[in-house]
């Protein structure tokens, strides 16, 4: 389970910056006052458009970035207090690989499973399992550089999935992916599911949140705008796809600022 | 612990897999070195030897039949026909090695008991010329001296009032130190320094471009460990580099050709074990100096590049007082031991001439484990900062 609790994220502006955004203000709000709850066994997908604060927030709650208000409870733990806890409970993975390049996928998983201090058998169990469901046991000596995008990403998800956590964070994982690859990991976002897992999805991707999700959060210019169960979300835009839905809460929410 | 051991070993192992930092490190010093002192040192006899019996073609202008024998030899031909105008061009276009002039009141000037005038027209950039024909020159002028002391009744020793014995009591280890000794902390200084360089780019700037460090930073590791890990990672690289250079210097002085025994006994007393852990006492905490600064200052960088030029203008920060150790007269005080850089290469010269005080060796090695502390808190200083860290 992970609790957002009114969580805010400011940022410090630098003089160059202030000149480059045309402002006066000495800091930014990336994030703004932001709550919501996800629940184990389901997908909470957040969306938003570019810099609308999606990212920071996942960093958040990862605990890469440290909220300056607000807490965040991962699996009962806070993010402020605990940031080591809440890492061994959490799986991160992105649409970039980010893998070493001259590193093995089984030395690759093998560091992070080291990392989560794994036991040895249960390490070799589960990437056994993992590299057997991935296919990757064909290409596990092979140096990174020399792999496909592709196999990349999908040693990217045997490495965030190795010590089997209970949460996973997705950051646009499908982005730049092909169409077997990225549905390889809608496969992976289901199974994870279906284990219990408590899920973060997010995507510029409407057809896979329309896929996946059972909770839906929109964010903008730093601020959740939107927050439903996707059920009721379908309800309240029965005649709308979902690209159109969001298109028009977030042009709304643009009205009412202008307004206000 | 288990933690900063995992990150250390993955860095050491993606380190020496990269061809880049292997060149630097260990291919560079542990081969080139030795090459370069033996190839430089051979190619420097040779050419030597070759001038030295390269056969010398001499003009001879003005009065010199008396002293043709003593000018000549087997490697000297010698040439009357030349004008001196004549001769000069020779020399330039290289078809003439030297012209020697006697002045036309030569003879009549050290007849009359008076300084006669030789002209030696040369180039100097003919290796051993100018030795090989003042020999010969200086065998004529010590002829017509014996002679004229011998007319004026005049025994050698009257014109030598007192002999003057200098004896050395420096040791020969001791006066080789003093001279050479700088040159080898200098080196290995320098490649330690380079050493770290390419890992502390590769490790922090280049996982910070290629987004690995922000999958790291989800893992359970503290950013100091992941910090530390690194910092030692790129030290034990810059560390090697450095133990590479003396092996390098040390295996290429031992089998250097025609080297005085008093210098190879210098370069053997090198290997001791003494010399090992006086040397290791202090390269351990100034690679950590190295990897702590180097790291605390590519973590600003967003790119390999950037990091580069912000390390380039480092490097002279650490050959200055490196080189300043090689200048006579600068020696390891109880001050210059704590200026970092200068006082591992100062200290080192002492070791290599046997003349270390103690005293001021634990401070140099305390000063450098002071350093080396601060550098990598300094780092851990910038690596909390959370903008530092991501692209």
């Amino acid at each position: 389970m992970i609790e957002v609790q009114k969580i805010s994220k400011q940022y410090s502006l630098t003089k160059k910056q202030q000149k480059e955004l045309q402002t006066n203000a000495s800091s930014i709000n990336a994030v703004n006052n932001v709550s919501f709850t996800c629940t184990p066994g389901s997908v909470f997908s957040l969306l938003g458009a570019n810099g609308a604060g999606k990212t920071t927030t996942l960093r958040m709650i990862s605990t890469i970035l440290k909220p300056t208000q607000g807490d965040i409870i991962v699996g009962g733990e806070s993010v402020l207090n605990n940031p080591e806890k809440v890492r061994t409970k959490i799986g991160f993975l992105t649409g970039s690989t980010n893998l070493y390049d001259r590193l093995t996928p089984a030395e690759t998983v093998q560091y992070f499973a080291d990392l989560h201090g794994m036991d040895r058998t249960i390490f070799e169990q589960r990437k056994d399992k993992l590299f057997t469901q991935l296919g990757i046991h064909e290409f596990s000596k092979k140096k990174i550089a020399q792999m496909s995008t592709g196999m990349k990403q999908k040693v990217s998800i045997a490495r965030s999935m190795i010590h089997d956590p209970s949460i996973v964070i997705f950051d646009e994982p499908t982005s730049g992916l092909d169409v077997i690859t990225a549905n390889s990991i809608i496969e992976l976002i289901k199974q994870c599911k279906l284990e219990g897992k408590t899920i973060i999805f997010s995507s510029h991707i409407m057809s896979e949140v329309d896929l996946l999700c059972d909770e839906l959060a929109i964010i903008h210019k730093g601020n959740l705008i939107y927050s439903d169960s996707m059920k009721n979300f379908r309800t309240q835009h029965v005649h709308q796809s979902l690209t159109e839905a969001f298109i028009d809460i977030v042009k709304n929410n643009g009205r009412k600022e202008l307004l206000a | 612990m288990n933690t900063i051991l995992t990150v250390y070993k993955k860095e050491i192992k993606d380190t020496l897999r990269d061809k880049r930092t292997l060149i630097t490190s260990i291919v560079l010093p542990a081969v080139i070195i030795p090459l370069l002192l033996f190839g430089m040192t051979k190619l420097m006899n040779t050419l030597m030897k070759k001038e030295s019996d390269k056969k010398l073609k001499i003009a001879l202008i003005g009065n010199t039949e008396a002293f043709k024998k003593q000018l000549e030899d087997t490697t000297i031909s010698l040439i009357s026909s030349y004008a001196l105008e004549d001769g000069k061009t020779a020399i330039a276009k290289d078809s003439l090695d030297a012209v020697i002039e006697f002045t036309p009141e030569f003879t009549a000037n050290v007849n009359e008991l008076k300084s006669g005038k030789i002209n030696l027209y040369y180039k100097s950039t003919n290796l051993m010329l100018e030795k090989r024909v003042s020999e010969k020159i200086d065998g004529i002028k010590n002829g017509i001296l014996n002679e004229r002391l011998k007319k004026l009744n005049i025994t050698p020793e009257t014109l030598v009032p007192f002999d003057v014995t200098k004896v050395d009591i420096a040791t020969a280890k001791e006066q080789i130190g003093k001279m050479a000794g700088g040159f080898l902390p200098y080196i290995f200084i320098l490649f330690c320094f380079l050493g770290c360089m390419y890992p502390a780019i590769d490790l922090i700037t280049g996982e910070k471009e290629k987004g690995t460090m922000e999958t790291l930073l989800t893992s359970p590791a503290s950013r100091f460990q992941i910090l530390i890990g690194k910092i030692l990672a790129i030290a034990t690289i810059g560390l090697s580099a450095a133990l590479m250079t003396i092996i390098g210097m040390v295996g290429g002085l031992k089998f250097m050709p025609n080297l005085p025994p008093d210098f190879l006994a210098t370069v053997n007393d090198m290997v001791s074990i003494k010399f090992i852990i006086m040397l290791f006492a202090m390269l351990i905490p100034l690679s950590i100096f190295f990897a702590g600064i180097m790291s605390a200052l590519v973590i600003k960088a967003k790119s390999f590049k950037e990091a580069q030029s912000i390390l380039t203008p480092v490097n002279f920060m650490v050959i200055i007082p490196a080189i300043m150790a090689t200048i006579p007269g600068i020696v390891l005080t109880w001050q210059t031991a704590f200026v970092p850089i200068l006082n591992i290469a100062l200290a080192t010269r002492e070791i290599i001439a046997g003349t270390i005080n103690i005293g001021q060796y634990v401070v140099v090695v305390l000063s450098l484990i002071g350093f080396a502390l601060g550098a990598a808190f300094l780092s851990y200083k910038q690596f909390s900062k959370e903008g530092m860290v991501l692209k």
